[in-house]
Protein backbone atom coordinates (compact mmCIF):
# COMPACT_ATOMS: atom_id res chain seq x y z
CA UNK A 1 0.00 0.00 0.00
CA UNK A 2 1.44 3.64 -1.13
CA UNK A 3 -0.20 7.02 -0.49
CA UNK A 4 0.29 9.98 -2.28
CA UNK A 5 -0.62 13.43 -1.97
CA UNK A 6 -1.11 15.81 -4.97
CA UNK A 7 -3.01 19.04 -4.87
CA UNK A 8 -3.85 18.27 -1.38
CA UNK A 9 -5.85 15.26 -2.28
CA UNK A 10 -4.11 11.88 -0.72
CA UNK A 11 -4.17 9.24 -2.74
CA UNK A 12 -3.56 5.59 -1.95
CA UNK A 13 -2.62 3.22 -4.83
CA UNK A 14 -2.91 -0.71 -4.25
CA UNK A 15 -2.08 -3.50 -6.61
CA UNK A 16 -5.23 -4.87 -8.64
CA UNK A 17 -6.04 -8.41 -9.16
CA UNK A 18 -4.16 -8.66 -11.65
CA UNK A 19 -0.34 -8.68 -11.25
CA UNK A 20 1.06 -5.79 -12.79
CA UNK A 21 -1.85 -3.65 -12.95
CA UNK A 22 -2.83 -1.01 -10.03
CA UNK A 23 -6.11 0.69 -8.32
CA UNK A 24 -5.49 4.34 -7.36
CA UNK A 25 -7.99 5.46 -4.09
CA UNK A 26 -8.92 8.87 -3.98
CA UNK A 27 -12.26 10.65 -4.50
CA UNK A 28 -13.05 8.29 -7.59
CA UNK A 29 -10.98 4.72 -8.08
CA UNK A 30 -8.69 4.86 -11.11
CA UNK A 31 -7.36 1.93 -12.78
CA UNK A 32 -3.43 2.54 -13.38
CA UNK A 33 -0.05 0.78 -14.29
CA UNK A 34 3.33 1.57 -12.69
CA UNK A 35 5.11 4.18 -15.16
CA UNK A 36 7.97 2.32 -17.06
CA UNK A 37 9.05 5.98 -17.70
CA UNK A 38 8.62 8.09 -14.98
CA UNK A 39 8.18 12.03 -15.83
CA UNK A 40 6.32 11.38 -19.32
CA UNK A 41 3.06 11.08 -20.14
CA UNK A 42 2.15 9.24 -23.90
CA UNK A 43 -1.32 10.78 -24.86
CA UNK A 44 -1.83 13.54 -22.00
CA UNK A 45 -3.10 10.99 -19.19
CA UNK A 46 -3.17 11.93 -15.21
CA UNK A 47 0.11 10.54 -13.49
CA UNK A 48 0.00 10.02 -9.88
CA UNK A 49 3.31 9.97 -7.59
CA UNK A 50 3.25 8.38 -4.53
CA UNK A 51 5.71 7.54 -2.17
CA UNK A 52 7.17 4.31 -0.69
CA UNK A 53 7.75 3.97 3.03
CA UNK A 54 11.20 4.52 2.82
CA UNK A 55 10.92 7.77 0.97
CA UNK A 56 11.33 6.86 -2.75
CA UNK A 57 8.61 7.28 -5.35
CA UNK A 58 6.63 5.82 -7.76
CA UNK A 59 5.15 6.93 -10.48
CA UNK A 60 1.54 5.66 -12.13
CA UNK A 61 -0.38 6.29 -14.67
CA UNK A 62 -3.78 6.56 -14.95
CA UNK A 63 -5.73 3.97 -17.55
CA UNK A 64 -8.69 5.21 -19.34
CA UNK A 65 -11.03 2.37 -20.15
CA UNK A 66 -12.90 4.53 -22.65
CA UNK A 67 -9.64 4.61 -24.48
CA UNK A 68 -8.30 1.23 -24.06
CA UNK A 69 -10.44 -1.98 -24.89
CA UNK A 70 -8.08 -3.85 -22.07
CA UNK A 71 -8.70 -1.53 -19.36
CA UNK A 72 -12.49 -1.77 -20.19
CA UNK A 73 -12.01 -5.75 -20.21
CA UNK A 74 -10.15 -5.55 -16.56
CA UNK A 75 -13.21 -3.38 -15.28
CA UNK A 76 -15.65 -5.75 -16.66
CA UNK A 77 -14.27 -8.02 -14.57
CA UNK A 78 -12.46 -10.34 -16.65
CA UNK A 79 -11.05 -13.17 -14.65
CA UNK A 80 -7.59 -13.58 -16.47
CA UNK A 81 -5.95 -11.41 -18.94
CA UNK A 82 -2.77 -13.84 -18.89
CA UNK A 83 -0.03 -10.56 -19.10
CA UNK A 84 2.18 -10.09 -16.02
CA UNK A 85 5.83 -8.78 -15.58
CA UNK A 86 8.00 -10.33 -17.99
CA UNK A 87 5.21 -11.79 -19.97
CA UNK A 88 5.76 -11.48 -24.12
CA UNK A 89 3.09 -9.79 -25.79
CA UNK A 90 2.00 -9.72 -29.74
CA UNK A 91 -0.21 -6.95 -29.81
CA UNK A 92 -1.94 -6.94 -33.65
CA UNK A 93 -3.58 -3.31 -33.82
CA UNK A 94 -1.44 -1.10 -31.95
CA UNK A 95 -3.02 1.77 -33.60
CA UNK A 96 -1.05 4.94 -32.01
CA UNK A 97 0.04 3.24 -28.94
CA UNK A 98 -1.79 4.28 -26.22
CA UNK A 99 -3.06 0.52 -24.66
CA UNK A 100 0.37 -0.73 -26.13
CA UNK A 101 2.09 1.61 -23.26
CA UNK A 102 0.03 0.54 -20.54
CA UNK A 103 1.04 -2.94 -21.41
CA UNK A 104 4.74 -2.08 -21.34
CA UNK A 105 4.38 -0.76 -17.78
CA UNK A 106 2.37 -4.38 -17.25
CA UNK A 107 5.24 -6.25 -18.35
CA UNK A 108 7.98 -4.04 -17.21
CA UNK A 109 11.79 -4.04 -17.90
CA UNK A 110 11.59 -7.92 -18.93
CA UNK A 111 9.08 -8.28 -20.96
CA UNK A 112 8.55 -7.61 -24.18
CA UNK A 113 5.23 -5.60 -26.42
CA UNK A 114 5.84 -6.75 -30.55
CA UNK A 115 3.42 -3.95 -31.60
CA UNK A 116 1.88 -4.22 -35.07
CA UNK A 117 0.13 -1.93 -36.95
CA UNK A 118 -0.59 -0.90 -40.49
CA UNK A 119 -1.52 2.42 -40.67
CA UNK A 120 1.39 4.55 -40.95
CA UNK A 121 -0.42 7.77 -39.66
CA UNK A 122 -0.85 5.93 -36.30
CA UNK A 123 2.23 4.00 -36.36
CA UNK A 124 4.26 7.46 -36.56
CA UNK A 125 2.91 7.95 -33.00
CA UNK A 126 3.74 4.66 -32.00
CA UNK A 127 7.30 4.46 -33.65
CA UNK A 128 7.58 7.69 -31.39
CA UNK A 129 6.84 6.02 -28.01
CA UNK A 130 8.56 2.71 -28.64
CA UNK A 131 11.34 5.13 -28.71
CA UNK A 132 11.37 5.62 -24.87
CA UNK A 133 9.66 2.71 -24.11
CA UNK A 134 12.71 -0.24 -24.79
CA UNK A 135 10.37 -2.75 -24.08
CA UNK A 136 8.46 -2.32 -27.22
CA UNK A 137 8.93 -3.52 -30.59
CA UNK A 138 7.14 -1.34 -33.39
CA UNK A 139 6.37 -3.18 -37.08
CA UNK A 140 4.35 -1.46 -39.29
CA UNK A 141 3.12 -3.90 -41.14
CA UNK A 142 -0.14 -6.06 -41.91
CA UNK A 143 -1.46 -8.08 -39.25
CA UNK A 144 -2.48 -10.44 -42.48
CA UNK A 145 1.00 -11.53 -43.17
CA UNK A 146 2.98 -12.19 -40.43
CA UNK A 147 5.16 -14.15 -42.85
CA UNK A 148 6.37 -10.35 -43.41
CA UNK A 149 7.34 -9.77 -39.97
CA UNK A 150 8.82 -13.48 -39.24
CA UNK A 151 11.97 -11.99 -38.52
CA UNK A 152 11.29 -9.21 -35.58
CA UNK A 153 9.28 -11.55 -33.82
CA UNK A 154 10.02 -14.19 -31.12
CA UNK A 155 7.78 -16.48 -29.67
CA UNK A 156 5.11 -15.27 -27.29
CA UNK A 157 2.96 -15.90 -24.32
CA UNK A 158 0.21 -13.85 -25.36
CA UNK A 159 -1.58 -12.65 -28.37
CA UNK A 160 -3.95 -9.65 -28.01
CA UNK A 161 -5.83 -8.49 -30.83
CA UNK A 162 -8.01 -5.21 -31.56
CA UNK A 163 -7.61 -5.17 -35.74
CA UNK A 164 -12.14 -4.43 -35.91
CA UNK A 165 -11.59 -6.36 -39.18
CA UNK A 166 -14.50 -9.17 -40.69
CA UNK A 167 -11.52 -11.89 -41.29
CA UNK A 168 -10.29 -11.19 -37.49
CA UNK A 169 -10.79 -14.70 -36.58
CA UNK A 170 -8.35 -15.56 -39.65
CA UNK A 171 -5.53 -13.21 -38.40
CA UNK A 172 -5.15 -13.91 -35.25
CA UNK A 173 -5.04 -17.92 -35.96
CA UNK A 174 -2.56 -16.63 -38.63
CA UNK A 175 -0.38 -15.13 -36.52
CA UNK A 176 -0.65 -17.93 -33.40
CA UNK A 177 0.70 -20.73 -35.92
CA UNK A 178 4.06 -18.53 -35.96
CA UNK A 179 4.73 -16.84 -32.74
CA UNK A 180 2.08 -18.29 -30.39
CA UNK A 181 3.41 -21.15 -27.58
CA UNK A 182 1.39 -24.11 -27.03
CA UNK A 183 -0.49 -23.70 -24.40
CA UNK A 184 -0.09 -19.96 -24.71
CA UNK A 185 -3.31 -17.45 -24.39
CA UNK A 186 -5.22 -15.12 -26.32
CA UNK A 187 -7.01 -11.42 -25.78
CA UNK A 188 -9.39 -10.61 -28.85
CA UNK A 189 -11.55 -7.71 -28.63
CA UNK A 190 -14.86 -8.07 -31.18
CA UNK A 191 -16.67 -5.32 -32.58
CA UNK A 192 -20.06 -6.49 -33.63
CA UNK A 193 -20.86 -4.22 -36.56
CA UNK A 194 -17.15 -4.50 -37.59
CA UNK A 195 -18.25 -8.18 -38.51
CA UNK A 196 -21.90 -8.35 -39.65
CA UNK A 197 -24.32 -5.01 -38.91
CA UNK A 198 -26.88 -6.86 -39.92
CA UNK A 199 -26.82 -9.61 -37.08
CA UNK A 200 -27.37 -9.00 -33.37
CA UNK A 201 -24.22 -8.07 -31.60
CA UNK A 202 -24.67 -12.05 -29.16
CA UNK A 203 -25.22 -13.81 -32.71
CA UNK A 204 -22.05 -11.97 -34.15
CA UNK A 205 -20.10 -13.45 -30.60
CA UNK A 206 -21.37 -16.49 -31.00
CA UNK A 207 -20.16 -17.03 -34.40
CA UNK A 208 -16.46 -15.33 -34.08
CA UNK A 209 -16.27 -17.91 -31.05
CA UNK A 210 -17.11 -21.31 -33.62
CA UNK A 211 -14.44 -19.46 -35.71
CA UNK A 212 -12.06 -19.59 -32.77
CA UNK A 213 -13.14 -23.14 -32.01
CA UNK A 214 -12.36 -24.30 -35.19
CA UNK A 215 -8.15 -22.80 -35.41
CA UNK A 216 -7.41 -24.94 -32.48
CA UNK A 217 -8.58 -22.00 -29.78
CA UNK A 218 -10.59 -22.62 -26.96
CA UNK A 219 -12.36 -19.89 -25.80
CA UNK A 220 -12.30 -19.44 -22.02
CA UNK A 221 -14.75 -16.51 -20.87
CA UNK A 222 -16.06 -13.74 -22.19
CA UNK A 223 -17.05 -10.32 -21.66
CA UNK A 224 -18.85 -7.14 -22.88
CA UNK A 225 -17.10 -3.87 -22.57
CA UNK A 226 -20.21 -1.75 -21.71
CA UNK A 227 -20.38 0.78 -20.84
CA UNK A 228 -17.18 1.92 -22.17
CA UNK A 229 -17.62 0.61 -25.58
CA UNK A 230 -21.16 -0.30 -27.12
CA UNK A 231 -21.50 -3.91 -28.84
CA UNK A 232 -17.94 -5.13 -28.02
CA UNK A 233 -17.15 -7.84 -26.13
CA UNK A 234 -13.44 -9.47 -25.27
CA UNK A 235 -13.11 -13.16 -25.75
CA UNK A 236 -10.05 -14.63 -23.91
CA UNK A 237 -8.54 -18.17 -24.37
CA UNK A 238 -5.93 -20.54 -25.01
CA UNK A 239 -4.18 -22.13 -28.12
CA UNK A 240 -3.19 -25.71 -28.55
CA UNK A 241 -4.35 -26.90 -25.31
CA UNK A 242 -1.92 -29.88 -24.68
CA UNK A 243 -3.98 -33.04 -24.28
CA UNK A 244 -4.40 -34.11 -20.92
CA UNK A 245 -2.69 -37.51 -20.57
CA UNK A 246 -4.42 -40.40 -19.42
CA UNK A 247 -4.32 -41.34 -15.76
CA UNK A 248 -3.51 -45.07 -14.97
CA UNK A 249 -6.08 -47.31 -13.79
CA UNK A 250 -5.44 -47.72 -10.16
CA UNK B 1 13.43 -39.91 -48.37
CA UNK B 2 16.35 -37.60 -48.06
CA UNK B 3 17.47 -35.55 -45.48
CA UNK B 4 15.58 -32.35 -44.26
CA UNK B 5 17.19 -29.10 -43.71
CA UNK B 6 15.34 -25.66 -42.23
CA UNK B 7 16.34 -22.25 -42.72
CA UNK B 8 15.12 -20.00 -39.91
CA UNK B 9 15.51 -16.34 -40.56
CA UNK B 10 16.37 -14.04 -37.20
CA UNK B 11 16.95 -10.64 -36.37
CA UNK B 12 20.48 -12.10 -35.63
CA UNK B 13 21.25 -13.78 -38.88
CA UNK B 14 20.47 -16.92 -40.73
CA UNK B 15 19.93 -20.12 -39.42
CA UNK B 16 20.65 -23.66 -40.43
CA UNK B 17 19.30 -26.84 -39.08
CA UNK B 18 19.22 -30.44 -39.97
CA UNK B 19 16.43 -32.22 -38.86
CA UNK B 20 17.76 -35.21 -38.07
CA UNK B 21 15.75 -36.93 -35.79
CA UNK B 22 12.81 -37.31 -38.12
CA UNK B 23 12.74 -41.20 -38.88
CA UNK B 24 12.42 -41.66 -35.05
CA UNK B 25 9.36 -39.41 -34.90
CA UNK B 26 8.23 -39.90 -38.25
CA UNK B 27 6.38 -37.35 -40.21
CA UNK B 28 3.05 -37.02 -38.39
CA UNK B 29 2.78 -32.70 -37.46
CA UNK B 30 0.99 -34.46 -34.15
CA UNK B 31 4.37 -36.06 -33.35
CA UNK B 32 6.36 -33.16 -33.85
CA UNK B 33 4.14 -30.77 -32.47
CA UNK B 34 4.44 -32.53 -28.94
CA UNK B 35 8.17 -33.07 -29.59
CA UNK B 36 8.69 -29.33 -30.14
CA UNK B 37 7.87 -27.88 -26.29
CA UNK B 38 10.42 -29.88 -24.23
CA UNK B 39 14.26 -28.52 -25.85
CA UNK B 40 15.59 -32.06 -24.48
CA UNK B 41 13.45 -33.71 -26.96
CA UNK B 42 13.61 -31.14 -29.71
CA UNK B 43 17.54 -30.97 -29.48
CA UNK B 44 17.59 -34.71 -30.69
CA UNK B 45 15.30 -33.54 -33.44
CA UNK B 46 17.04 -30.68 -34.63
CA UNK B 47 20.59 -29.21 -35.02
CA UNK B 48 22.35 -26.49 -36.07
CA UNK B 49 24.50 -26.80 -39.31
CA UNK B 50 25.33 -23.41 -39.59
CA UNK B 51 25.00 -19.82 -38.23
CA UNK B 52 25.69 -16.60 -39.95
CA UNK B 53 25.44 -13.61 -37.98
CA UNK B 54 24.16 -9.94 -39.83
CA UNK B 55 27.30 -7.63 -39.64
CA UNK B 56 25.74 -4.46 -38.96
CA UNK B 57 22.39 -3.01 -38.43
CA UNK B 58 22.29 -1.79 -41.86
CA UNK B 59 23.35 -5.24 -43.23
CA UNK B 60 20.17 -7.04 -40.75
CA UNK B 61 17.90 -3.95 -42.09
CA UNK B 62 18.92 -4.78 -45.70
CA UNK B 63 18.06 -8.73 -45.03
CA UNK B 64 14.71 -8.24 -43.45
CA UNK B 65 13.35 -6.06 -45.96
CA UNK B 66 14.58 -8.97 -48.90
CA UNK B 67 13.31 -11.73 -46.39
CA UNK B 68 9.92 -9.55 -46.20
CA UNK B 69 9.07 -9.47 -49.72
CA UNK B 70 9.94 -13.22 -50.39
CA UNK B 71 13.14 -12.19 -51.67
CA UNK B 72 17.08 -14.23 -51.80
CA UNK B 73 19.68 -11.86 -51.23
CA UNK B 74 23.21 -12.79 -52.39
CA UNK B 75 24.24 -13.32 -48.60
CA UNK B 76 21.43 -15.69 -48.05
CA UNK B 77 22.84 -17.89 -51.53
CA UNK B 78 25.94 -17.77 -50.25
CA UNK B 79 25.29 -18.95 -46.88
CA UNK B 80 22.85 -21.76 -48.53
CA UNK B 81 25.42 -22.88 -51.13
CA UNK B 82 28.66 -22.69 -48.20
CA UNK B 83 26.42 -24.62 -45.79
CA UNK B 84 24.19 -26.89 -48.41
CA UNK B 85 25.12 -30.04 -50.18
CA UNK B 86 26.28 -29.25 -53.60
CA UNK B 87 23.66 -29.36 -56.34
CA UNK B 88 24.88 -31.08 -59.75
CA UNK B 89 23.67 -30.36 -62.73
CA UNK B 90 21.67 -33.25 -64.23
CA UNK B 91 21.30 -34.71 -60.56
CA UNK B 92 18.21 -35.27 -58.35
CA UNK B 93 19.41 -33.60 -55.36
CA UNK B 94 19.22 -36.01 -52.14
CA UNK B 95 17.83 -33.74 -49.67
CA UNK B 96 15.16 -31.07 -49.26
CA UNK B 97 15.13 -27.49 -47.64
CA UNK B 98 12.18 -26.17 -45.53
CA UNK B 99 11.07 -22.65 -45.61
CA UNK B 100 8.76 -20.47 -43.20
CA UNK B 101 7.51 -19.21 -46.41
CA UNK B 102 6.77 -20.88 -50.29
CA UNK B 103 7.35 -17.24 -51.70
CA UNK B 104 10.97 -17.17 -50.88
CA UNK B 105 11.32 -20.69 -51.61
CA UNK B 106 10.37 -20.59 -55.06
CA UNK B 107 12.85 -17.66 -55.59
CA UNK B 108 15.44 -19.70 -54.00
CA UNK B 109 14.71 -22.82 -56.14
CA UNK B 110 14.67 -20.45 -59.48
CA UNK B 111 18.17 -19.04 -58.72
CA UNK B 112 20.09 -22.32 -57.29
CA UNK B 113 18.07 -25.32 -57.61
CA UNK B 114 17.63 -25.63 -54.38
CA UNK B 115 14.45 -27.72 -53.70
CA UNK B 116 12.72 -25.80 -51.35
CA UNK B 117 9.23 -26.73 -49.31
CA UNK B 118 6.89 -24.96 -46.96
CA UNK B 119 4.28 -27.52 -45.75
CA UNK B 120 2.70 -28.03 -42.05
CA UNK B 121 5.30 -30.08 -41.05
CA UNK B 122 8.20 -27.62 -41.68
CA UNK B 123 6.47 -25.03 -40.19
CA UNK B 124 5.91 -26.75 -36.87
CA UNK B 125 10.20 -27.29 -36.56
CA UNK B 126 10.46 -23.42 -37.45
CA UNK B 127 7.93 -23.27 -33.89
CA UNK B 128 9.93 -25.54 -32.24
CA UNK B 129 13.51 -23.36 -33.42
CA UNK B 130 11.58 -20.12 -32.79
CA UNK B 131 10.74 -21.06 -29.22
CA UNK B 132 14.64 -22.60 -28.46
CA UNK B 133 16.68 -20.37 -30.51
CA UNK B 134 19.05 -18.30 -28.01
CA UNK B 135 19.70 -21.95 -26.67
CA UNK B 136 20.62 -23.67 -29.95
CA UNK B 137 22.67 -21.09 -31.07
CA UNK B 138 25.87 -20.87 -29.11
CA UNK B 139 26.82 -17.87 -27.46
CA UNK B 140 23.77 -16.14 -28.13
CA UNK B 141 22.93 -14.94 -24.37
CA UNK B 142 19.24 -14.84 -22.81
CA UNK B 143 18.20 -11.17 -24.15
CA UNK B 144 20.67 -10.85 -26.65
CA UNK B 145 17.70 -11.51 -29.84
CA UNK B 146 15.47 -9.52 -28.43
CA UNK B 147 18.14 -6.72 -28.69
CA UNK B 148 18.45 -7.42 -32.09
CA UNK B 149 14.83 -7.32 -32.67
CA UNK B 150 13.95 -3.99 -30.61
CA UNK B 151 17.05 -2.73 -33.11
CA UNK B 152 15.72 -4.05 -36.37
CA UNK B 153 11.86 -3.13 -35.45
CA UNK B 154 12.91 0.16 -35.37
CA UNK B 155 14.76 0.53 -38.68
CA UNK B 156 12.35 -1.34 -40.35
CA UNK B 157 9.90 0.52 -39.17
CA UNK B 158 10.88 4.04 -39.48
CA UNK B 159 11.57 3.30 -42.85
CA UNK B 160 8.10 1.98 -42.97
CA UNK B 161 6.15 5.68 -41.28
CA UNK B 162 8.48 7.63 -44.03
CA UNK B 163 7.97 10.57 -42.47
CA UNK B 164 10.57 12.39 -39.64
CA UNK B 165 9.93 10.46 -36.82
CA UNK B 166 11.50 12.89 -34.94
CA UNK B 167 9.49 15.55 -35.82
CA UNK B 168 6.88 15.56 -33.24
CA UNK B 169 3.76 17.48 -34.61
CA UNK B 170 0.86 15.41 -33.08
CA UNK B 171 -1.86 16.53 -36.55
CA UNK B 172 -5.75 16.75 -35.01
CA UNK B 173 -8.35 16.84 -37.50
Amino acid sequence: KLTGMKGGNKVVVEAHRHEGVFIAKGKEDALCTRNLVPGEAVYNEKRISVQNEDGTKVEYRVWNPFRSKLAAAILGGVDNIWMKPGSKVLYLGAASGTTVSHVSDLVGPTGVVYAVEFSPRSGRDLVNMAAKRTNVIPIIEDARLPARYRMLVGMVDVIFSDVAQPDQARILALNASYFLKSGGHFVISIKANCIDSTATAEAVFASEVKKLQAEQFKPMEQVTLEPFERDHACVVGAYRVPKKPKLAAS
Amino acid sequence: MGRLYILHESASGYGLFIASGIDEIGQNTEAVRNSVTDLNRFGKVVELVAFSPFESALDALNQCNAVSEGQMTDELRNFLEISLPKVKEGKKPKFKLGVSDPKIGSHIFEETKIPCESNEFDLELIRGIRLHFDKLIEGLKPGDLEKAQLGLGHSYSRAKVKFNVNRVDNMVI
